[in-house]
């Protein structure tokens, strides 16, 4: 009942007359898909290649449940055409939270902290936060909370969000201090 | 929430972008333009004057690069606002653009986007459900509007954040159509109401935006109004460049965003050689307010949005000319 | 701090002598889940063939259903069932007083945005293109958009329901008095009687509302639905869908927020598994964000008029309430709410003197219901204001003089409450000593201002709103061969950490690791009966009905070792997964030897625990219920803040939030709770609104319906005030509603510390701020020209 299929019994479905193939490039795997030309990625992503980590929450681009990294950035899914994603790395809360002794140091953090209590928002969260720690090693909380300002937690009331980034950012210093970009304010 | 169905376009580089547009044209076919997606998108979501192709410029790569005296319509706004050479030449470029929206969204949305968004108000940025259930608009399949109930005018209101400061450094833009490019000073871009907005032929393409190089010691800065510190567009914005010499005003140059249909540019405000003191940050403050209308279409009520409109003026003279 | 006054009240308490989990800030046992993404919710379950149900909405506030015309809909390719109102008109509701909803409109529409049909087609644009093809046809009647309408007396058709007050549009009306309300007013040393305006506002959850229904092979129902009371949900089913209790299956995947916004049984589970039924298939309805909006059930919109008297004794002599109260289309938690936004005034300070009236009305609007601090936010913020104003213009300290006002703990209030342990005055000392209050209160300069205020709620209704005598929560524990221990509950875990407590709370009774728990909370065919989530009632309820199963259980395998062992079971403890004999703690028996032992005659090991209520208390005064609670949680926060005098704007700095929690079961999740109460009661204060353009609602979505961001939230220092709780178990109450109650007037008190200026009405936003300081500021120039003439 978890696992099998679809949603939406024709999404995805090669012989529906607009669809059209596309081939995406997720968590570093490419998946032929069919798509009509104004299909959204979120519903591509959760629907045809069953990567339901990416929530759905507003659609219009309100609340970042649904953060996906399109070549590094953060960008909300719902407001992205899964044809103009073609060609570009995307990556979502599976291929950048692995469980187990490998779990990414914000996951970890985050579970430490409380960061989630219902944890709806958590994946859109950890997507951007994700950006942030890869651009900066040091923000401040106050640059933490601008760079989540996307996003939309309704349960924490974000301090134990800030809690988590500040740990997560401390771990993974300590872990990779050579490679860590060495000024926090960042740059792209 | 599904799209309505159209057919996409993909173009690589602005040639074949306008190709295809002028071809889309020649067939009598209604298209948009889509370059971040951020304010179609959503507006396509709620079905509002939606057509049947769009031509995404996602893969045309030469109109996102940021030189010395031009930006690309196609670079995005965080790009923008982290930009280097734009935070040292022209800091409130970047300012306005980091005061943009939200951080994802400021990942996808792009300077030629923001320059031509949509206009906005509570009648019109709404599902087709609500519109149907209120009565449809002037501005999407009705024929009254809503705001201020007549049949001639939309008074939606302009929101970008960007215009009132590249208004200021009086920008040109360049677009590219089937017949060459040409060049529009910023300031006689903008001209009619919430539906016409500007004068763009449906197949030309915003592909620059030239800003011209100003005297150094013009200062420069943006006031935004918004109900939070995020997310929000701005119910009043006011840009200005303020140049004094020997404690008169040499140069003053002042933009309105949140406003009306259109981004507004206001000159000097025929304070040019005024005293620079109080009194003329007085006068910057009574001359916005003589000119700002607002209505009740955006958050805030209208009388606080133009309020804020001359005490932003205000402010903003009264911190650039260092009397603050 | 805790140690010594927790020895004091419970020496028997064994938890806190052996250092056990009660008490450790330990992380939800789902947090791993929830942050690598692997948690399944609702709508990330994908049952094979699943169809898409899409409701049609009404474009009327007010209006007959003349027809319904389906036949375009039903003969459409890729459509497998069309529902109308007629075909299920048995009505539902939360509260058995008020059934008035049903799956969709039957005769008539009461709001834009009530479903009149609904179809399950292959997919979305299916769906939707079927729902253009249904054809109603309307007959508009006159809509009641505002309380003076519905308070007239109209003609039967005008009525929103058919049982309504008088023949009115007014649903319910209350009353109570006591003492000598008048007669202190009369006499009093300082009174006030204040008109407060409250516009609606929603829970906004994360995760929009998402019901997956399948009517099976074997004719059994399954429902997966965000719910906060998966039992309230089921008992709707059988009544709408006519099916016994037993042939439906209720499960909770995770939810993606409640806060009160999903606590009721809705109209689109009821279609979801109609038209299931219908075509023998599953049917899903997710809501888009303007959907949730229009089901609601957010906090009423109020007029709240309040009267307080002191006397000369200066402490409260007498408060009187009138509460009018915005019930939109339906009935909901209404009755409750009708009663709260008096009753739960009378604490934590003492009246003797009290008088409330409350009447709720029916309006054409989306339903208003129960959300987090459920009826006593807006009361609370009219009472605490006008305590700051007595304060202000006695000359007091406005902290001192809610100490000074403060009900004692032990006591019963004037309505006849049971109030135990009571932390209010520790709550205000800690609150105030961590902010520096003395040094700041009416010290700091023009713009920045600090303010207080307290707060009071209930740890669940001490009887329930079903009368048949069912234990109010029931916890199943298995422990079998493998040494597990499978909790068994129905408490919906929604966020707020009640999962982690029945594991806590289990693993401390059993001296067990909290992992070898796991709990089962997802499915009514599985989990005794819980009454949800809500009312704040799952910490104290379900904590001592798994407290008790989990006592049972450590009997039951202490006897186990005491057979290895020849040891008499008295002697043992559980700890370090470990029988241990106290007295010789060299004999040790590992807990999977015990159990195993324990097992030998009877297989694996089953206990039950339950809670029924407190015993009897209350009044026999009409209402008397309502309000009623084993434990009262209390607290009382100081805010800091600063106007930009520029713009208007406020921006709230920092919050010293302290809480009589009783005793905090996990701190962490204690924080928790008091940091997400403070986000949100920030919000209502400052920017959250409902607004409607007459009978739309003008703001259904993110962008509009105003949240604080990141960027406004504001540092929030929670302090956990524990006073150990006889009756809670290990001391604990409530700790997810009561925190948001002094947020507001707390914001409101502390704008007037900074600027002098008294808000009365939500939200406070910066164009309402900067008009009263133009105001201000004009007043103030008249006066010194005045001055200047004279």
């Amino acid at each position: 009942m978890t696992t099998a299929s679809r949603s939406d019994s024709r999404r995805g479905d090669p012989a529906r007359p607009d669809n059209r193939l596309l081939r995406l490039r997720v968590n570093g795997t490419v998946h032929s898909v069919a798509a009509p030309p104004h299909a959204i990625l979120l519903d591509v992503l959760r629907d045809v290649l069953g990567l339901v980590g990416t929530k759905r929450g507003c659609d219009m681009g309100t609340c970042g449940c649904c953060n996906v990294l399109i070549d590094g950035r953060a960008v909300m899914s719902c407001l992205v055409l899964a044809h103009d994603a073609q060609g570009k790395d995307i990556q979502t809360i599976e291929g950048l939270a692995f469980d187990g002794p490998d779990m990414h140091p914000l996951s970890k953090a985050w579970a430490e902290c409380g960061g989630s209590q219902c944890g709806f928002c958590t994946p859109g969260f950890i997507v951007t936060c994700h950006e942030l720690l890869a651009n900066e090693a040091a923000p401040s909380r106050t640059r933490i909370a601008e760079a989540i300002s996307g996003n939309v937690c309704r349960c924490t009331g974000y301090k134990k969000i800030l809690d988590a980034v500040e740990l997560a950012a401390a771990r993974i210093r300590e872990a990779e201090p050579a490679s860590a970009p060495a000024k926090s304010g960042g740059s792209k | 929430m599904i799209l309505p169905p159209f057919e996409l376009h993909q173009p690589t580089t602005v040639d074949e972008a306008i190709e295809l547009a002028t071809q889309l044209r020649k067939d009598g076919v209604a298209f948009d333009w889509m370059a971040g997606g951020t304010d179609v998108l959503p507006n396509y979501k709620n079905r509002l004057n939606a057509r049947d192709h769009v031509i995404a410029l996602g893969r045309v790569d030469e109109l996102t690069s940021i030189g010395k005296n031009s930006i690309g319509a196609l670079a995005r706004i965080e790009d923008v606002a982290r930009n280097s050479r734009v935070q040292s030449d022209w800091p409130t470029i970047a300012k306005a653009a980091s005061l943009i929206s939200s951080p994802p969204l400021r990942n996808l949305g792009t300077v030629g986007g923001n320059l031509l968004l949509d206009t906005r108000c509570y009648y019109f940025n709404q599902s087709e459900f609500w519109r149907d259930s209120k009565g449809y608009c002037l501005k999407a399949d009705g024929d009254v509007c809503l705001v201020v109930p007549q049949k001639e005018t939309c008074y939606a209101t302009y929101s970008g954040d960007l215009a009132p400061i590249l208004l200021v450094l009086d920008v040109e833009l360049e677009f590219r159509g089937s017949n060459g490019a040409r060049r529009v000073p910023l300031r006689s871009f903008f001209e009619y109401d919430g539906i016409r907005r500007f004068e763009k032929a449906p197949d030309e393409l915003l592909v620059r935006v030239f800003v011209p190089s100003t005297d150094k010691a013009l200062r420069t800065d943006y006031l935004k109004l918004r109900a939070r510190d995020t997310i929000e567009y701005p119910v009043m914005g006011v840009a200005m460049g303020l140049r004094t010499k020997g404690g008169t005003v040499a140069d003053l140059r002042v933009a309105v965003t949140g406003s009306e249909a259109v981004p507004l540019y206001y000159g000097d405000l025929g304070l040019g050689g005024a005293t620079v003191d109080e009194a003329t940050a007085d006068a910057v403050q009574a001359a916005l307010l003589d000119r700002i209308t607002c209505y009740r279409n955006v958050p805030f009520p209208p009388g606080y949005r133009k309020a804020m409109g001359g005490e932003f003026g205000r402010k903003l003279f009264l911190d650039l000319s260092g009397k603050a | 701090m805790r140690s010594d006054r927790h020895e004091k009240l419970h020496p028997h308490d064994d938890a806190v002598q052996r250092h056990g989990l009660i008490g450790k800030r330990i992380p939800l046992i789902d947090a791993q889940r929830k942050s690598t993404g692997q948690e399944l919710y609702t709508d990330d379950l994908r049952p094979a063939d699943c169809l898409v149900g899409k409701i049609l909405r009404s474009p009327h506030s007010h209006a007959k259903i003349v027809s319904i015309d389906t036949r375009a809909a039903e003969a459409m390719p890729g459509v497998h069932a069309v529902l109308t109102g007629k075909e299920a008109p048995n009505s539902f509701g939360v509260l058995p007083v008020s059934q008035d909803e049903t799956a969709l409109a039957v005769d008539k529409v009461i709001f834009i945005g009530d479903g009149v049909a609904a179809v399950a087609a292959d997919d979305e644009e299916t769906a939707l293109a079927a729902l253009r093809l249904i054809r109603v046809e309307y007959e508009p009647l006159r809509a009641f958009l505002d309380f003076a309408d519905s308070l007239e007396e109209v003609p039967e058709e005008l009525r929103i329901h058919k049982k309504t007050v008088d023949g009115t549009n007014l649903h319910k009306q209350v009353r109570q008095e006591f003492g000598d309300v008048d007669g202190e007013f009369d006499r009093a040393l300082w009174k006030k009687r204040m008109s407060f305006r409250f516009p609606g506002v929603q829970h906004a959850f994360t995760e929009p509302l998402i019901t997956i229904a399948h009517y099976d092979a074997d004719d059994r129902m399954t429902v997966w639905s965000a719910q906060q009371v998966p039992h309230y949900l089921h008992r709707a089913l059988a009544k709408v869908l006519e099916m016994p209790m037993h042939k439906i299956r209720v499960i909770r995947k995770a939810v993606g927020g409640g806060f009160g916004g999903k606590s009721d049984p809705f109209p689109h589970e009821m279609v979801a598994a109609l038209l299931s039924r219908k075509c023998r298939k599953p049917v899903r309805i997710l809501f888009d964000r303007e959907e949730v909006f229009y089901n609601n059930h957010g906090r009423h919109p109020s007029k709240i008029d309040v009267g307080l008297a002191i006397g000369k004794d200066k402490k409260v002599a007498a408060l009187d309430i009138d509460a009018l109260i915005d019930g939109g289309a339906w009935g909901s938690f209404g009755v409750v709410t009708t009663y709260y936004n008096g009753v739960l005034a009378n604490g934590p300070y003492r009246v003797d003197n009290f008088r409330y009236r409350g009447r709720r009305i029916y309006s054409n609007r989306p339903a208003s219901g129960a959300m987090r601090g459920h009826g006593a936010v807006n009361t609370r913020f009219a009472y605490e204001v006008l305590l700051d104003e007595a304060a202000f213009d006695l000359g007091l300290d406005p902290a001192q003089f809610r100490i000074d006002n403060a009900l004692p703990a032990y006591t019963k209030t004037i309505n006849e409450f049971r109030i135990t342990t009571n932390g209010i005055v520790e709550c205000i000392e800690r609150a105030c000593a961590m902010a520096g209050w003395k040094d700041k209160y009416g010290k700091m300069p023009f713009g920045r201002g600090i303010g207080i205020a307290g707060g009071f709620y209930i740890s669940g209704s001490a009887l329930p709103i079903h009368w048949d005598g069912i234990p109010q929560s029931t916890v199943h524990l298995k422990a079998d061969f493998d040494g597990g221990i499978t909790i068994h509950s129905l408490a919906a875990e929604i966020g707020q950490g009640s999962d982690t407590m029945l594991a806590q709370i289990s693993a401390d009774v059993l001296g067990v690791p909290i992992d070898q728990c796991r709990v089962y909370s997802d499915s009514t065919d599985t989990a005794p009966i819980d009454i949800g989530s809500y009312s704040s009632r799952v910490t104290f309820m379900a904590g001592n009905a798994v407290r008790r199963a989990a006592e049972e259980m450590r009997r039951l395998v202490i006897g186990g070792a005491a057979d290895l062992t020849g040891y008499p079971p008295e002697v043992f403890v559980l700890e370090d997964a470990h029988a241990i004999n106290a007295t010789n703690r060299e004999v040790r028996v590992p807990f999977v030897e015990a159990l195993r032992r324990a097992m030998k005659d009877r297989g694996a090991l089953q206990t039950t625990g339950c809670y029924s209520g407190p015993p009897p208390m209350g009044g026999q005064h009409k209402g008397a219920a309502a309000g009623l609670s084993p434990t009262y949680s209390f607290q009382a926060f100081v805010v800091e803040l600063e106007v930009d005098l520029l713009t208007g704007k406020p921006k709230v700095h920092e919050v010293w939030a302290a809480h009589d929690c009783g005793r905090a079961l996990n701190p962490l999740a204690v924080e928790a709770q008091i940091e997400g109460c403070v986000h949100m009661g920030l919000g209502q204060a400052l920017c959250e609104s409902f607004d409607y353009n007459k009978g739309n609602v003008e703001n259904p979505n993110f962008l509009d319906y105003r949240m604080l961001s990141s960027t406004e939230t504001p540092d929030i220092h929670a302090i956990l005030v524990e006073t150990y709780d006889p009756e809670g178990p290990f001391g604990a109450k409530e700790c997810g509603e009561g925190p948001l109650l002094p947020a507001l007037p707390a914001v409101a008190n502390a704008l007037h510390d900074a600027i002098g200026i008294r808000f009365y009405e939500m939200p406070i936003t910066a164009d309402k701020i900067w008009r009263a300081l133009q105001k201000q500021k004009k007043a103030a120039a008249g006066s010194a020209t005045q001055g200047a003439a004279k």
